[in-house]
């Protein structure tokens, strides 16, 4: 299986997972249950998270097609352009559900109208996505364009977003350094906050109710926003060099399996058994999940910081 | 000097071993030591500043082992990446920018220390500048190492 046949496998994830997540949703809101609404912000989550291996291995897939004479590079570059809006929305959605379900723990309640600006950036999302979908399958699939012609979708080549983004990357003398610094800022910060967390599920500081370490989880979740757009600014702007290095599929794994684990902590509710100041004794499972939080942070460190020697990015 | 330090075999090593486990392992580590360093350092920082305030000061004393983890961490590999470049960064202002910021934010930790192990249970003007000018400083060092890079090859 190539990157490109990964992309096919994994492409329906963001329509599909949508349509899930905003089904359960809806849901709670015509049977009144809270229940289902927070499910459904997970699923948003997971949906999110997991939008963004597709997105990598769409543009992996387009330098493994982009030769064959019967694909429009026109075609995939406009696909391309709409996905990454549709990835931007995809991530408003999933960060909003994510402060809801933080405060949904913290507070017993999510704050009001979190939960609704959520389900409407994710009929945003559904929208944008649906057309990404749509003009991908155009890409090779004439049977679904009406007179039958494999005809290239109209779109100036010179006013792809994505170019313009690429254009910034290679001839600002600023625009790449700036970037690294912060995402090196935000890396720091994450690591701090995880590190907290998992040594207190560890064990570490048990004077300490969890409540308080969950509390800083929104810092976390600040360097790892900045780390998501200085990256994508990366990925986006020169797409060449990660796609063709291994350690950024190691990274980008590892990031799914520490994102689903953020997910984990911010849900995590043993620890407000009794109230929110509650205490509690971490068991081998909880020790296992925080060994496994660290790993995969520290994997996606050291992937990253590999790319130039394992890989050939710089 | 700066030139037999860079001549030194460890010199050789960093700059001409093919292994995965001379430079690169060495700047990986360097990048990890920052983070538990920098991060631990701000958690401390935005409690002084007021972020989580119910959370009594003694439960971050775990921050200073951290912190001597890291600081151990970058100084060993700061050494061997330094020794890589002697001749150049010896000589180079965003080198020796970078070093006086690092110890800046290394200097400004001490009353840090001092105030949590003190359990003072009033966090004063004072202490909310130190902490903004600790945010600050490590932000700087952060900035000056990565540009160093940029700055000098």
């Amino acid at each position: 299986m190539n990157l490109a046949h990964l992309h096919l496998v994994m492409n329906h994830v963001p329509t599909i997972g949508s349509v899930a997540a905003l089904g359960v949703l809806l849901l709670g809101y015509v049977r009144r249950n809270d229940h289902l609404k927070h499910v459904g912000l997970e699923v948003l989550f997971i949906v999110a998270l997991l939008t963004l291996p597709v997105y990598v291995s769409g543009v992996a897939g387009y330098f493994e097609i982009k030769n064959r004479p019967d694909v429009s590079v026109d075609a995939v570059k406009i696909h391309q352009d709409v996905a990454l809006f549709g990835f931007g929305w995809m991530m408003m959605a999933g960060f909003v559900a994510w402060i809801a379900l933080w405060q949904w723990r913290r507070h017993g309640r999510p704050g009001r109208g979190f939960v609704p600006a959520a389900t409407l950036l994710l009929v945003m999302t559904l929208v944008v996505m649906g057309r990404a979908a749509n003009l991908g399958g155009e890409i090779r699939h004439p049977e679904i364009l009406t007179g039958g012609a494999a005809a290239a979708p109209a779109g100036d080549p010179d006013r792809f977003v994505t170019s313009a983004i690429t254009e910034v990357a290679v001839y600002s003398h600023w625009a790449w350094p700036a970037a690294e610094t912060v995402h090196f800022l935000g890396l720091s910060l994450s690591l701090g906050v995880l590190l907290a967390i998992n040594l207190r599920l560890l064990g570490f500081m048990s004077e300490v109710p969890f409540a308080q370490v969950h509390r800083l989880l929104p810092w976390g979740m600040l360097g790892f926003g900045a780390n998501l757009i200085t990256g994508m600014f990366f990925f986006v702007g020169q797409p060449g060099q990660y796609t063709s290095s291994n350690p950024f599929y190691w990274k980008i794994l590892f990031l799914v399996i520490a994102g689903a684990n953020f997910l984990y902590l911010t849900v995590f509710g043993k620890a407000w058994k009794e109230g929110e100041s509650a205490r509690f004794d971490p068991n081998i499972a909880d020790k296992a999940m925080a060994i496994l939080s660290l790993t995969a942070w520290l994997g996606v460190l050291y992937a990253g910081r590999m790319l130039p020697f394992l890989g050939k990015s710089f | 000097m700066l030139e037999w330090i860079e001549g030194t075999s460890v010199g050789l090593w960093m700059r001409e071993s093919p292994s995965v486990w001379a430079f690169p392992t060495i700047l990986t580590l360097h990048t990890t030591g920052m983070g538990i360093l920098v991060g631990a350092s701000w958690l401390l920082d935005l409690r002084l500043l007021g972020v989580g305030r119910s959370t009594p000061l003694s439960a971050y004393r775990w921050v200073f082992p951290a912190i001597t983890v890291g600081l151990i961490i970058n100084l060993v590999t700061g050494v061997f990446l330094f020794i890589k470049n002697a001749t150049t960064w010896g000589t180079a202002a965003p080198f020796g920018v970078k070093m006086l910021l690092v110890v800046t934010s290394v200097v400004l930790l001490l009353p840090i220390r001092k105030y949590v192990r003190g359990e003072a249970s009033e966090v004063g003007g004072n202490t909310r500048l130190l902490a903004i000018a600790s945010i600050l400083a490590w932000a700087a060092a952060v900035t000056a190492g990565r540009l160093l890079a940029y700055l000098v090859v």
